[in-house]
């Protein structure tokens, strides 16, 4: 049998690539740290495949034609196109077709009905992660993109049981692939807003602790209740509560988490205990 | 979510470098393919984050106004400034940047 072998969350705002140095006290170290653990984890657990749980930051899609949920199906996938990313090491990054037409034909057979692309653009929302964390080896990667940034937005319930759908396809997936799932974005954050750069710390230090407790729909009900006000960014948490179902809602452990004001986030690693 | 179609457009397609490159360069050529509304426009010629904002997606604003050359200092200057209303507000939200 298949199974999931690491859940992880990653944080990916961009200043992290175009500001870095702009954070030059611990918080950077406890970043660089943070990165580690999870390539330290992701190594230990030695995926065959990556699922990663992103948005798409206007790249393949746009208002003309705008998907809830899109999985990348493509043999290949195309590497981050934002120019101030242009020296990242990933031109093209090679996909995994027969898992992630599974995962689609898993969807369907259990009424979700997902968007297919054949050749998707991943843009920073999985390069700078993937860059940061820095696998010796990149194992294929199926690529599941969650429209966090359009409204109206699939629901939070819906983001949840497209988590556990994945697991389940994970599990009834032929043979014994190892598979790991990346979630990034969030925490609270606020872009293009009035309140750009503004960090909602509380918001951020509740839905941590509603992770950490397991309880799904209390994370569920916090996030439909209090998303809205932390931030246009902070609906990036349904990738996070994506990640949540994978696992099960087991395990939860913050790697790190700090406000960081410098790269307008608030800056959240995690992993799941499956 | 109202959005301005052909706005939005024009703010994604300057995402490319190419596209870009050349708006910073010609701005009236690049918009003049886009069939924008003339107060759209004016708004666009003057930077005005104030009614761009009501018409585009947030992330799109931010993209449009990185690849049209704008520093993020500006940038955010000028939201805070569009969110404020009062000149006693402004005034608040000019400290915080």
């Amino acid at each position: 049998m298949s199974r999931i072998v690491g859940v992880f969350a990653s944080n990916h705002g961009p200043l992290m690539a175009r500001d870095w140095d702009k954070v030059r006290d611990q918080r950077m170290q406890s970043v660089l740290g943070a990165f580690a653990e999870i390539r330290k984890r992701m190594e230990a657990a030695r995926p065959d495949v990556l699922v990663t749980i992103s948005p798409d930051h206007w790249i393949n899609f746009f208002i003309d034609n705008l998907p809830g949920i899109c999985i990348g199906v493509g043999e290949i996938h195309d590497g981050p196109p934002e120019p101030w990313l242009s020296h990242l090491p990933f031109k093209t990054l090679a996909g995994h077709p027969e898992f992630a037409i599974h995962l689609a034909q898993t969807a369907c057979d259990n009424d979700f009905e997902p968007s297919l692309s054949h050749r998707l653009t991943l843009d920073h929302g999985i390069g700078i992660p993937l860059w940061k964390i820095g696998l010796e080896k990149l194992p294929p990667i199926v690529p599941i993109i969650v429209n966090d940034l359009e409204p109206p937005m699939p629901s939070v319930r819906r983001c949840l049981a497209w988590g556990e759908l994945l697991a389940k396809a994970v599990e009834s997936f032929p043979g014994d692939l190892r598979i790991a799932v990346l979630a990034t974005g969030g925490m609270s954050h606020s872009i293009g807003e009035p309140d750009m750069g503004r960090v909602d710390e509380p918001f951020d230090r509740e839905c941590i602790r509603r992770l950490e407790s397991g309880d799904a729909p209390s994370l569920v009900e916090f996030l439909d209740e209090r998303m809205d006000s932390a931030g246009n960014g902070a609906h990036e948490m349904r990738n996070w509560v994506m990640a949540h179902g994978a696992a099960r809602g087991r395990g939860y452990e913050t790697l790190y988490y700090a406000p960081i004001p410098e790269w307008y986030v608030g800056c959240g690693f995690a992993a799941w205990n499956v | 979510m109202r959005r301005d179609y052909w706005l939005s457009k024009l703010f994604f397609d300057v995402q490319t470098p190419e596209t870009g490159a050349e708006y910073r360069a010609d701005r009236d050529k690049v918009l003049a393919r886009y069939p924008l509304k003339s107060e759209v426009v004016a708004a666009v010629r003057a930077d005005d984050v104030k009614f761009l904002a009501q018409r585009v997606n947030p992330y799109l604003l931010r993209f449009y106004f990185h690849a049209a050359g704008m520093s993020e200092q500006d940038f955010v200057s000028k939201l805070r400034d569009a969110g404020a209303s009062t000149p006693a507000e402004k005034r608040v939200a000019q400290q915080h940047v």
